[in-house]
């Protein structure tokens, strides 16, 4: 028997490729989200090399200035530490489900002639394979950026061991925030009721994903914090990559970040043992995972699922039904739609964070235009972003049944209940979180703004949503077909040609009432035509079940027919 | 009556199906074997229409699948090979979904839902989602489903798989007394029993073309031989004992 055909060797492998299985894809699906992947590497590889030049010109500067230099250095290290952070906690997030092994692996498993110990190793080791390789890979991608910091470092000690004393920090960094992810998932298997354990598994998971797309603004503007690590700032104590910021300049000897150097230290220590408690005592208990009870619903009864009266459209009321179990239970689709939520929130809370919210709100122009850019650039996000959650399939091979029952008017139902998804959830939802701020501002006039909101972000949906005949969650997905760089470039100037021209018509709505409903009957008359030709358009083509790739090849007809 | 005519499946280069024609009358239980592979579960896609014919043409009750695909579908309930179903829901909120998909009244569907449930002997479990359900539970509840809307075609795609021994004689009374109504019922298997007990035709499909088309009470008209040996020579089969033997000899080898 060789290495390879050793039941570990077997088993670890078998764990590993499962925490990059995404069961919902179809092949295609697979191979699509795989050319996705090579696009977002692509734009990291951009993005590094970017970050590269901007980092080349400042440690260029700072290489005669020491002091300058020794307070810029803790703010970017905080930022070079926290980037493998957040991917590693990322990963570790989204495989949150296979962290331990599972009532699956039970089933299976232990079926064969494998002992527990063997299954728990095996599954430890995947997950240490997988932790490492995203440590290893953020931590090799940002070394030339790391290299560049070291530039000037003589002023605070040697490079070689400011060198070390960053690595060390850093690595503690990404091993403390793997750590995390599993000590939280094993204090909840631990502790959950057997029954609530599937659920409160997928809520944790949900509420870390939206945590950490939440903060990405917030780390992406720790480079310009030198000003707060220099200070003490009171939130250094709250955010872990200052902590080991604060390790590596108490190992460089700096004892004034003996606290943060203390506090990254401990909390390592502490999340390791919770991981290292909670799989011994799972090895133990190992019925914690298996058997576990269906999830019970708070449904009091069948017929709350009905209404006594039959509502005048029973297909889209049906598929709205649908729409909502589904984003309630299914934590694939949970975690998609926080995902967006939050991604769109994360976008516009650096900015509203940043506001100077002590000024005379009624004539800082530059305040009230925040506040009408701010629900712009949400609806602008999540939009599109749900529309594509919407899109992700749920068990394929269950959607004969909405095959079987397809008919002329239930087509137009089908596609409008999708779009009322849409846009409770990526148009209202944004407006009735930013009306207050507007409120306190603007005052009354602010209501004219957030109907015209209202239109235009029902122009949006309508726009994006033409040729939407989707059943939501039944529809084979491929993710990716267009190159990626290129999408990227025309969303950012679709982006800045939005929110620009939505935030001149919402700045002269609320200057003027008659404009306001001018833009409202005008916005909202184009939405209506669109609403109108999307309905015809589905009655006429039929619900569509199988997602297709655009023509990658586009003949030029240069010959005569 | 069910009519499918010239019924030709082709996928790519394979032709799954050749020319199968066979009539389905009301009141009557029409078994539909073959083994695996023989294109049984390709014919039950078409009858339902989650299949459109490469050629030839099916109808149900006047309407053509090919001109009101729609119509023609409004008057099926089925049940598929494979017990899939969107688990997350409970049994009452798919069956919610699945009635009012069929534009069902709501009275309709309150007066529906939980009898069907309660016969079904689903009530208990009414408040579950289906993720933990047995295969079992999960076909009584696609049995309901197929039920809700009252069809005329009932097409079953091996019912009885997963079902207990009184889950499987209430669903073979239920047939009886469907048909008996003058329902129309269509069914694929591979358990010659259920064919024997409960049809009153018999087709028999083999590599894609009818091989055999018999009424069910003529074997024991017609002589010894029974189903089982007469569907082994219909389709063909070979001796099985060589090939066990063969499997024998290479477990029990190096």
């Amino acid at each position: 028997m060789t290495v390879r055909d050793r039941p570990e060797v077997v088993l670890t492998h078998h764990f590993f490729t499962a925490l990059f299985d995404f069961g919902f894809l179809s092949d295609e699906g697979a191979e699509a989200f795989k050319r996705l992947l090579l696009g977002g590497l692509a734009l990291a590889i951009a993005g590094g090399l970017l970050l590269m030049r901007l980092f080349m010109n400042k440690y260029g500067l700072l290489a005669g200035a020491p002091e300058d230099y020794a307070r810029e250095v803790v703010a970017d290290h905080a930022f070079l530490m926290a980037l493998p952070m957040w991917v590693v906690a990322g990963a570790m997030a989204l495989a949150g489900q296979s962290l331990f092994p599972n009532e699956v692996d039970f089933r299976i498993l232990m079926a064969e002639p494998l002992s527990r110990r063997l299954i728990f190793a095996a599954k430890l080791a995947a997950l240490l394979l997988f932790g490492g390789l995203f440590i290893a890979g953020t931590h090799l991608g940002l070394l030339p950026v790391a290299a560049l910091t070291l530039i000037g470092s003589t002023s605070i000690g040697s490079a070689a061991s400011t060198a070390m004393a960053f690595l060390a920090s850093s690595l503690l960094a990404s091993f403390f925030a793997a750590f995390a992810i599993v000590a939280i998932h094993g204090v909840l298997v631990l502790l959950a009721a057997r029954h609530r354990l599937l659920a409160f598994s997928g809520v944790v998971r949900v509420v870390v994903i939206g945590g950490l797309v939440l903060v990405l603004p917030l780390v992406l503007r720790l480079p310009a914090s030198a000003d707060a690590f220099a200070a003490g700032a009171w939130w250094l104590v709250l955010a872990p990559p200052a902590w080991f910021a604060g390790l590596e300049r108490w190992l460089l000897g700096d004892t004034a970040s003996s606290m943060l150097a203390l506090q990254a230290t401990a909390a390592t220590l502490a999340t390791v043992a919770i991981a290292v408690i909670a799989y011994v005592r799972l090895y133990r208990r190992f019925d914690r995972v298996t058997f576990q009870s269906a999830v019970r619903t708070t449904t009091p009864d069948w017929a709350s699922s009905t209404n006594r009266r039959s509502p005048a459209a029973p297909v889209r009321h049906a598929v709205g039904r649908f729409v909502s179990l589904t984003i309630r239970r299914s934590v694939l689709h949970q975690g998609l739609v926080v995902g967006v939520l939050a991604g769109a929130g994360g976008l516009v809370l650096d900015s509203l964070l940043r506001a100077n919210w002590r000024v005379d709100a009624a004539v800082d122009t530059e305040l009230i235009w925040l506040l009408l850019w701010t629900p712009m650039t949400m609806m602008f996000v999540a939009v599109p972003a749900m529309r594509m959650a919407l899109s992700v399939p749920l068990d394929l091979r269950a959607n004969w049944i909405f095959r079987m029952t397809e008919d002329v008017e239930g087509r137009a139902e089908i596609a409008a209940a999708g779009v009322r998804v849409v846009l409770a959830l990526a148009v209202a939802l944004p407006i009735a979180l930013i009306a207050p701020l507007q409120w306190s501002t603007m005052g009354v006039a602010s209501l004219a703004v957030q109907i015209v909101e209202a239109a235009i972000g029902w122009l949006l949906v309508e726009s994006l949503m033409a040729n939407w005949r989707r059943v939501p969650f039944t529809c084979s997905y491929i993710p990716g077909k267009g190159f990626v760089p290129q999408m990227c470039v025309k969303a950012f100037a679709a982006y800045v040609t939005f929110t620009g021209a939505t935030g001149l018509a919402l700045l002269a709505s609320l200057r003027s009432l008659a404009v306001a409903i001018g833009l409202t009957a005008l916005v909202g008359g184009t939405a209506a035509i669109l609403r109108w030709r999307r309905a015809r358009r589905a009655r006429e083509m039929g619900l569509l079940f199988e997602d297709e790739m655009p023509a990658d090849v586009y003949p030029l007809r240069l010959y005569a027919d | 009556m069910l009519q499918a005519r010239g019924l030709t499946k082709r996928y790519g280069g394979l032709l799954a199906l050749d020319h199968v024609s066979f009539e389905l009358h009301p009141g009557e239980i029409v078994g539909y074997l073959g083994p695996n592979g023989s294109g049984k579960s390709t014919t039950v896609n078409l009858v339902v229409g989650l299949l459109e014919p490469t050629v030839g043409c099916l109808s149900l009750l006047g309407v053509r699948a090919a001109d009101d695909p729609i119509a023609y579908k409004r008057q099926i309930g089925y049940v598929p090979e494979e017990p899939t179903l969107y688990a997350h829901l409970t049994a009452g909120e798919y069956l919610t979904l699945v009635g009012r998909l069929r534009r069902l009244p709501s009275r309709t569907l309150d007066a529906r839902i939980p009898v069907l449930l309660r016969l079904l002997q689903l009530h208990d479990s009414r408040h579950k989602s289906m993720t933990m359900f047995s295969k079992g539970m999960r076909q009584r509840v696609l049995v309901a489903a197929a039920l809700l809307h009252n069809p005329r075609l009932l097409v079953l795609d091996e019912p009885f798989s997963g079902l207990d021994v009184n889950a499987g004689a209430l669903l073979r009374t239920l047939l009886r007394m469907l048909a008996d109504d003058g329902r129309m019922i269509f069914f694929s298997t591979h358990r010659f029993d259920m064919v024997e007990k409960l049809c009153s035709r018999v087709i028999v499909l083999s590599s894609g073309r009818i091989a055999l088309e018999r009424r069910v009470a003529d074997f024991e008209r017609d002589g010894p031989e029974s189903l089982e040996a007469t569907f082994v020579r219909a389709t063909q089969q070979p001796d099985f004992a060589p090939v066990a033997r063969e499997i024998l000899d290479t477990i029990s080898g190096g």
